[in-house]
């Protein structure tokens, strides 16, 4: 007998409905015409204008995206800096206090992270002079810390599957290391790469707490004016700016997913 | 293989190379520090426009970030605008505060002595804070749905609403809100008590305690902010909340057609009265522009097109002729003088009182 396929389907359905409704009524919420986030009175598009004509949240928004694209590939070097080392370098010293501090910021409260890093550029900034005020530098270094860490437990599972084999190869066909590095290792832990570049852009854009202690003057990033704004009530501003930024990361995942296929198929050639 | 690592390496350049800081110096610039949608959508450009002074505007979400930022030191703003009580109150008695320069304020006169008065308990001689904007936390009712529960000629503007059980009760199926903060609430069960609002005394504590025993099964959530498009949208009948908040709520109702029909009521036996301030921190970069921005704000037309826009009422009596009639005439935000008798400042508490009184919240809050 076959077993009945029906039941697996309506779980997948409310699978997906958890997952995807309440973007897609944010997304249909945005053309409302009604101030009122929840209440439908008609079809409009005039939250969009008002959003482009809405100039402190654009800024909030470029100065996140701009946070979150820094921060995302320093986080893509040094986390697989650190994957290499973990993977690629056996025993070494210190290497079990290594891999506890690494992994350390993935459990530590955002609120504990976000002081003590404010605490500590207040201090640099007494001794040093270095960072002189808090802004744009000071969010990217302080969301460096967390998101780092995510890249390099992504790229270490990745390292540690690869087949080392074809390094080897490389190797003996006369190619030195940094030559096998760039051209067999890399692009083979590539796709690890951009899981974790992504990874740690949307850990960036999202992150409210650390980047509330970290900011200074003229540093307001999104998430901010998202939360400040529920005092006196969100506005549909927001819905429009999520569609526009959903839309993005979709083209992105789709332009991202083809990429990988067209490499996939240039090899098959 | 070879292509997808060149393409990569040249998203990563483009993206390295595009993104770079851009950090931008002008001559005199005013850092200012305050909530979202505080001021009206001109008061920024219209300041520039007056004094060539560029206001750069940051905003923050509750008062802990901001008094993080100002204890830490070095915050880089020039003037912020916390809550008095217990915030700016604190913040003064830690002395983070540039003392006022009343001779570049001549708008001074303008602002209403009772409010001063209320503010000096904490800020002695009024010496360091200017009252920015004041109001009441009471209640949001949803009239004809209370109505419909607790008959036609039931009295509304009362907290049996919220701690009367027999009312809780009635009202729970159309929804009951608190606010998450636990001072609020004490006061206002004190109040429904008969108790002085900013009483501490165990017995009274008690007394509140065995209240909620009795009322926590029908109040639906406890939040500062969310109850305003619940009762928009008529998922709240009853709503323990700030005045501004409130009327925004109402407006909002408004817009959306008009079927839900609100209204913000003081409840007689007493309420908070609550002030937000502006404050210079000691080492601002500008001062004195930020005393130029203080000046702007006293202006009584610049506070009242605020007002307008906010919804909340300013301490400058000197405004009442700009704002709009339906914002000065509402017993609700300009309360007349037998209301104002009844409403009461929060009390400052010690570290020890604090600690008190969170630990009965978490124990309430508990409950459900």
């Amino acid at each position: 007998m076959k077993p009945r396929r029906w039941p697996l389907y309506t779980v997948l359905a409310f699978g997906y409905a958890f997952l995807y409704v309440p973007v897609l009524l944010l997304i249909v919420y945005s053309f409302n015409e009604s101030r009122l986030v929840t209440v439908w009175t008609g079809f409009s598009t005039k939250w969009y204008g008002e959003l482009l004509r809405n100039q402190q949240l654009l800024d909030a928004a470029w100065l996140s995206i701009r946070i979150a694209a820094t921060n995302a590939t320093f986080a893509v070097v040094l986390g697989t800096l650190a994957a290499n080392a973990l993977v690629r370098h056996g025993r070494f010293r210190g290497r079990g206090g290594f891999e506890l501090l690494l992994t350390a910021p993935l459990v530590m409260p955002d609120v504990i992270i976000g002081l003590s890093l404010l605490l500590l550029f207040v201090a640099m900034q007494q001794t040093i002079g270095w960072p002189d005020g808090r802004g744009f530098t000071t969010i990217t270094i302080a969301h460096l810390t967390f998101s780092m860490a995510y890249v390099a437990v992504v790229v270490r599972a990745r390292l540690a599957q690869m087949d080392r084999s074809l390094e080897e190869a490389a190797m003996d066909l006369g190619a030195r290391p940094l030559t096998v590095y760039l051209r067999i290792t890399l692009p083979l832990i590539a796709p690890a790469l951009l899981s974790g570049w992504l990874l740690a852009f949307t850990l960036s854009l999202d992150d409210l707490v650390i980047a509330s202690f970290v900011s200074g003057p003229g540093s307001t990033t999104l998430p901010m004016v998202v939360y400040s704004s529920v005092r006196m009530g969100v506005s549909p501003q927001i819905n429009a700016l999520a569609t526009l930024i959903v839309l993005f990361v979709t083209v992105a995942v789709i332009v991202v997913t083809l990429a990988l296929r067209g490499g996939g198929g240039g090899r098959a050639r | 293989m070879r292509h997808l690592f060149v393409s990569f390496r040249k998203i990563s350049l483009v993206l390295v190379a595009g993104l770079a800081a851009v950090s931008v110096a002008a001559a005199q610039t005013v850092h200012i520090y305050n909530w979202n949608d505080y001021f009206a959508e001109d008061t920024l450009a219209k300041f520039q426009e007056r004094t060539g002074i560029r206001p750069v505007l940051d905003v923050y979400d509750t008062n802990a970030v901001l008094e993080a930022k100002l204890f830490a030191g070095r915050s880089g703003y020039d003037l912020v605008f916390p809550t008095m009580y217990p915030f700016a109150a604190r913040q003064i008695q830690a002395e983070i505060y540039l003392p006022l320069d009343k001779t570049k304020l001549p708008g001074w006169t303008n602002l209403d002595p009772k409010i001063l008065e209320s503010l000096a308990s904490a800020d002695p001689g009024n010496a360091h804070v200017v009252p920015y904007m004041w109001g009441t936390t009471g209640l949001g009712v949803d009239v004809a749905k209370v109505r419909a529960a607790l008959g036609e000629d039931a009295p509304l503007d009362t907290w049996a609403l919220i701690f009367d059980p027999a009312h809780a009760e009635r009202l729970a199926g159309c929804g009951i809100s608190l606010l998450d903060d636990p001072a609020e609430v004490f006061a206002a069960a004190m109040a429904y008590l008969g108790k002085d609002l900013n009483s501490i005394a165990k017995e009274d504590l008690d007394a509140v305690q065995a209240l909620f025993a009795k009322i926590h099964p029908h109040i639906r959530y406890f939040h500062s902010s969310q109850y305003i498009s619940d009762l928009a949208n008529g998922d709240l009948c009853v709503a323990h909340g700030y005045s501004g908040d409130v009327l925004q709520a109402q407006t909002r109702a408004e817009e959306a057609g008009g079927q839900v029909e609100l209204e913000y009521l003081i409840p007689r036996e007493g309420a908070v009265l609550w002030t937000d301030v502006m404050a210079i921190p000691k080492d601002a970069p500008n001062p004195d522009a930020a005393h130029a921005f203080i000046a702007y704000l006293l202006d009584p037309e610049v506070i009242a097109s605020i007002s307008n826009y906010v919804f909340y009422a300013n301490p400058n009596p000197a405004s009442k002729s700009h704002l709009d009639e339906g914002l000065r005439d509402d017993p609700n935000i300009y309360p007349p003088d037998e209301v104002m008798a009844r409403l009461v400042t929060p009390a400052q508490r010690s570290d020890r009182e604090l600690r008190e009184m969170n630990r009965l919240w978490t124990r309430i809050k508990a409950q459900r």
